[in-house]
């Protein structure tokens, strides 16, 4: 989709990010954050991608397009916390595919920003088994103005 | 009941144990998460949950 131009860039972020860092929890969809390619804003950032997907003979299930057996849920960067996370993702391997992950440290701030009660789980696990960049996340927290949230829930923890 | 000082040692003992097994389960190379996953995804699929809302649920097929 990126060399077709369907997206300008990509990320997986969500739960199978973290299963990148951390130890494995339960998930059922990978998430993927995108920006659509230019003209595609809103609904057409969408559609645009599972209608390409769709194309290919990919099968929609609710939100979910099911892509070799993994229900993928696409997701348009939403704010600039996101797009700065998709800018600056690591390039990991997972067989013999290299893919854009998002970094702890951004990964630990969108938790932060989004703060549901699983993002909280997962966040204690990020401090107890990640090895992230405390400096990097500093500033990362410090630029999105979330330094405050996290001495809170660091100090609840 | 009073403290039991051996007791509460061998509890600490149990959960720094614990403890470890988390942090070397972070550390497994991502294939091997990803199987581990799934073994979770098989075990959880049929566990009905306290929300409301109907989550679309499946084992992967990798």
């Amino acid at each position: 989709m990126l060399s077709k131009g369907i997206v300008k860039k990509y990320a997986v972020g969500g739960a199978v990010a973290a299963i990148f860092y951390v130890e494995p929890i339960l998930t059922y969809d990978l998430d993927v954050f995108f920006e659509p390619s230019e003209g595609n804003d809103g609904l057409l950032a969408l559609s645009s991608v599972y209608d390409h997907l769709k194309r290919k003979g990919y099968k929609v299930e609710k939100e979910h397009i099911i892509v070799e057996g993994i229900p993928v849920q696409f997701l348009p960067i939403y704010n600039d916390l996101v797009e700065e996370a998709v800018d600056n993702a690591a390039r990991l391997k997972y067989r013999d595919t290299t893919v854009n992950v998002l970094t702890q440290e951004y990964l630990i701030a969108i938790m932060i920003q989004t703060a549901r009660p699983k993002d909280k789980e997962r966040i204690v696990k990020f401090l107890d088994e990640g090895n992230f960049d405390e400096t990097q996340l500093e500033k990362i927290l410090e630029k999105h103005d979330l330094k405050t949230a996290f001495g809170m829930f660091r100090r609840l923890k | 009941m009073k403290p039991d000082a051996a007791r509460w040692d061998e509890v600490q003992k149990i959960f720094k144990a614990k403890e470890q097994f988390h942090k070397d389960r972070a550390r497994l190379p991502i294939e091997e998460k990803i199987k581990i996953l799934v073994e979770l995804q098989n075990l959880a699929i049929d566990i009905p949950t306290a929300s409301k809302k109907k989550r679309f649920k499946m084992v992967w097929e990798i």
